[in-house]
């Protein structure tokens, strides 16, 4: 029983720290170009991971600390790799579930 | 008034490209790309710094050769993305590049140092599977003019993920004023693999070419 519950506390905590966006971007059509973005996002210090799907032009980062990254920012990274931002919206799913669910496809 | 598809594709392809340009040189602001252009009558390296998401600065250094002329150029480039439209499903941008250097300019025995500055306007549209480009470059140096104008089309063979390799066939066409006689044509394989960039050609005339370009 003890063990139940730690595991589920476990889970909810990891739950609770993982924090998923997911940015829609305008103009990302070749690899060579969308290397900045990864690049980028690379040396933003919570960032844990990073998943770019070019065939659904979106990008996703994940952060470490449960702490989303700020939209401001995430605007400027995008803008500074030289794309446009369409939608940022967060998600439940971690970066490496996304990652399976899309390169599955 | 009626104007024949043969007449639109020839005026298309006179005012056709010439390598001292290829893909726009810079990538993410901070980011230093690098690249390198190897052929018979072309040779070039280049490395340029982006300053901001839309200028660089680079220096190049190339060769060039044709109709009895031998040119070896140093240059600084600045580069300025001056307009860039982001689609869903497409990227169109107009470029200027603005170089400025020596070149040695030597023709049959004669042999002189000039400086020059020469602008350069480039135009082009991409989505995943379709590509085109077209520019012109003004060169005088001297009395000489090696104005070049370019154009350039392709297509992927299919599409790719981020990580895979991505395959083009692109159809380059090239005229430099003064270097060649006619307008050169080199049918192109295109390799992109995020921060590699890498083009194998081969001339109409039997001229092999690379180039690479790499994104630190």
């Amino acid at each position: 029983m003890k063990k139940s519950i730690l595991i589920i506390t476990l889970l909810f905590s990891l739950n609770s720290y993982a924090l998923t966006q997911k940015i829609e971007v305008l103009g990302m059509v070749c690899a060579f170009c969308a290397q900045g973005i990864e690049k980028s996002f690379g040396s933003v210090a919570h960032v844990k991971d990073i998943f770019v799907s070019l065939e659904n032009y979106f990008v996703a980062i994940e952060s470490k600390d449960g702490k989303s990254i700020d939209e401001k920012q995430i605007r400027t990274i995008i803008t500074d790799a030289g794309y446009d931002v369409q939608k940022i919206e967060v998600v439940s799913d971690s970066v490496s579930v996304i990652r399976e669910k899309y390169e599955a496809k | 008034m009626k104007v024949k598809s043969s007449s639109i594709i020839s005026a298309l392809l006179l005012i056709s490209h010439q390598p001292f340009i290829y893909a726009a040189p810079m990538s993410f602001k901070g980011s230093t790309t690098s690249m390198s252009t190897i052929s018979e009558s072309y040779s070039s390296v280049e490395s340029s710094y982006a300053i901001t998401a839309k200028d660089s600065l680079g220096v190049k250094a190339y060769t060039s050769k044709g109709n009895g002329y031998k040119l070896k150029v140093g240059e600084l480039v600045y580069l300025r993305r001056l307009l860039r439209v982001n689609k869903k499903h497409s990227q169109t941008n107009l470029w200027l590049f603005t170089g400025a250097g020596t070149m040695s300019l030597e023709r049959n025995v004669q042999d002189d140092d000039h400086s020059y500055l020469s602008p350069t306007l480039q135009f082009d549209y991409e989505t995943k599977k379709v590509y085109g480009l077209i520019s012109h470059q003004i060169l005088r140096v001297g009395h000489e003019n090696f104005d070049t104008t370019k154009i350039e089309g392709g297509f992927s063979f299919y599409e790719t993920g981020y990580n895979e390799t991505q395959p083009w066939f692109i159809l380059k066409a090239k005229n430099t004023n003064s270097l060649d006689n006619q307008n050169e044509y080199t049918p192109t394989l295109r390799f992109i693999n995020k921060s590699i960039y890498g083009e194998v050609g081969l001339t109409t005339k039997g001229d092999p070419s690379l180039h690479l370009m790499y994104t630190f």
